[in-house]
């Protein structure tokens, strides 16, 4: 009985996957958004439909993705078939178990094989968030990663980096839950906080990017 | 053994109904009104049986929170959350379940059509009816007096058969009957998943068919289902009403939302609100 629930599982996974893969054929997409639930949640809302819509965006979000399947999904077909000219990525809080350094090190991963698939895309890596109602291990740790990701691709022109926190953690230590609603995931108006600045750091590259 | 010897008595119960309901006539005439009576009675103890309600022999009946494993305790945060919450509100709705009702609140339709009913959400996600069990009969039911509570769970019970996992939806109600002895509760249904024809959604369908006439005989218990529509012609579920083929879209909310709200309002007017002074 338990084979059969594995099996369900990898087939739903394997299923979004294949659409994403699909969906990349006859869309031209000029911003990609790859990552985890913080990407994928993000197209369910009203912000989407207003400021990256517009931008012709595709959304690859997996909830639950850790770096290794965002790495996966991109070297088997998701960035086939389209040129974005950016793609912003979004990955790392659900990296369990490794450390700051191997996060780091898989966030990289992702970057190469952009560049190597898409060597005229530039890639705007977002920071992680802090998340758990209270001071906490996981706060520290993604802490960590944007730390060590941010001097890693301070010497890349086809990088940026972008810290998505506008002041979450509240003076006594806490997030609202206003703001996440499970401490982790964020709500329409948390979205709205962060985006505004995403949305301006995208156009902004994508003139750049325009001859 | 005792499982085999059960599902014997069920099968045979089953089979006695639908001689009696083929014979529909025949049996009005010859049959007591007795008999019938102890059919019935056949029926609901084969299925207490079946769906082994008692938490020895259900494990989905068994109350369990969730262990904190990745290290920033955010179970025991919103279930904290909750208890606050039922210190400082007075809901004559009370939502529980796993994320499909805590992404409910998430969406416009929640402050449309749900808030203007003073509803409160205790949706947590990841949750089986084990974790909602536990979380009721750990705070999250004091001091409130719902009229009417929505209960959304069982889609996550992975470990647990589809009796199992009915079994655990019916503990949660007969927990909800006990402590909240004048509230109504609507179940919904648990809803197909994936995108293709698959194991779960056979096994969330068993577990609606088991609850389906199961649930009445507890009580003022109903069973909705807003599931149909979801599923084509094809059997494919579209990534527009289920974003992840499980989680549903803002559209897909609304749609389930206008017949639940319907009932809600129906239920609420038939309940006489009892005031907090009064339970004193």
């Amino acid at each position: 009985y338990e084979n059969r629930v594995v099996i369900a599982f990898l087939y739903v996974l394997i299923l979004q996957h294949n659409r994403f893969v699909s969906d990349s054929k006859g869309k031209e997409p000029d911003v990609l958004f790859v990552g985890d639930s913080l990407v994928q949640l993000l197209h369910e809302f009203e912000v989407w439909r207003k400021l990256f819509s517009p931008l012709h965006a595709l959304n690859f979000g997996v909830g639950g993705d850790a770096t290794q399947h965002v790495l996966w999904r991109l070297v088997n077909g998701e960035l086939d078939h389209i040129s974005p000219k950016v793609v912003v990525l979004w990955v790392g809080t659900n990296n369990h178990g490794h450390t700051p350094e191997q996060i780091c090190g898989g966030i990289m991963a992702i970057i190469n094989v952009i560049h190597q698939k898409l060597p005229h895309a530039h890639t705007l890596v977002l920071g992680l968030l802090p998340r758990g109602k209270s001071p906490n291990p996981l706060r520290e740790r993604n802490a960590s990663v944007n730390a060590l990701v941010q001097a890693e691709v301070a010497s890349l022109s086809h990088v940026s980096f972008l810290d998505m926190d506008p002041g979450f953690i509240l003076s006594d230590g806490s997030i609202a839950h206003q703001d996440m609603y499970d401490y982790l995931h964020l709500t329409p108006q948390a979205y709205q906080k962060v985006c505004q600045p995403l949305h301006e750091r995208i156009k902004s590259l994508l003139d750049k990017h325009a001859p | 053994m005792c499982a085999l010897s059960m599902n014997s008595i069920f099968l045979l119960t089953v089979e006695l109904l639908n001689f009696h309901s083929l014979q529909s006539d025949l049996v009005n005439h010859c049959c007591s009104f007795p008999l019938r009576q102890h059919v019935r009675s056949l029926v609901v103890l084969c299925l207490c049986c079946r769906l082994r309600m008692s938490a020895e022999e259900n494990p989905a009946a068994e109350p369990a929170p969730v262990i904190d494993v990745q290290g920033d305790g955010r179970w025991m945060s919103q279930h904290n959350r909750f208890v606050q919450e039922c210190k400082d509100a007075e809901p004559d709705v009370l939502f529980v379940g796993d994320s499909m009702v805590q992404l409910m609140q998430q969406y416009e339709v929640w402050r449309e059509l749900f808030s203007p009913l003073h509803a409160l959400n205790f949706g947590v996600g990841g949750d089986t009816t084990c974790n909602v069990l536990w979380r009721l009969q750990n705070g999250e039911l004091d001091n409130i007096r719902p009229r009417v509570v929505v209960l959304w769970v069982g889609t996550n019970n992975h470990e647990h058969t589809a009796d199992q996992v009915a079994g655990g939806i019916l503990a949660i109600v007969q927990l909800l009957l006990s402590r909240l002895p004048k509230c109504k509760i609507i179940v919904l249904g648990l809803l197909p998943r994936g995108e293709f024809p698959n194991p779960l959604r056979e096994k969330n369908a068993a577990v609606n068919n088991l609850l389906r006439t199961s649930l009445p005989q507890l009580g003022p218990v109903q069973l909705i289902d807003v599931g149909g529509g979801f599923v084509h012609s094809d059997g494919t579920i579209s990534s527009r009403d289920m974003f992840d083929f499980l989680h549903l879209t803002a559209s897909a909310y609304r749609t389930i939302s206008t017949s639940l709200h319907e009932l809600l309002l129906q239920l609420l007017e038939e309940t006489p609100q009892e005031r907090r002074a009064s339970l004193v």
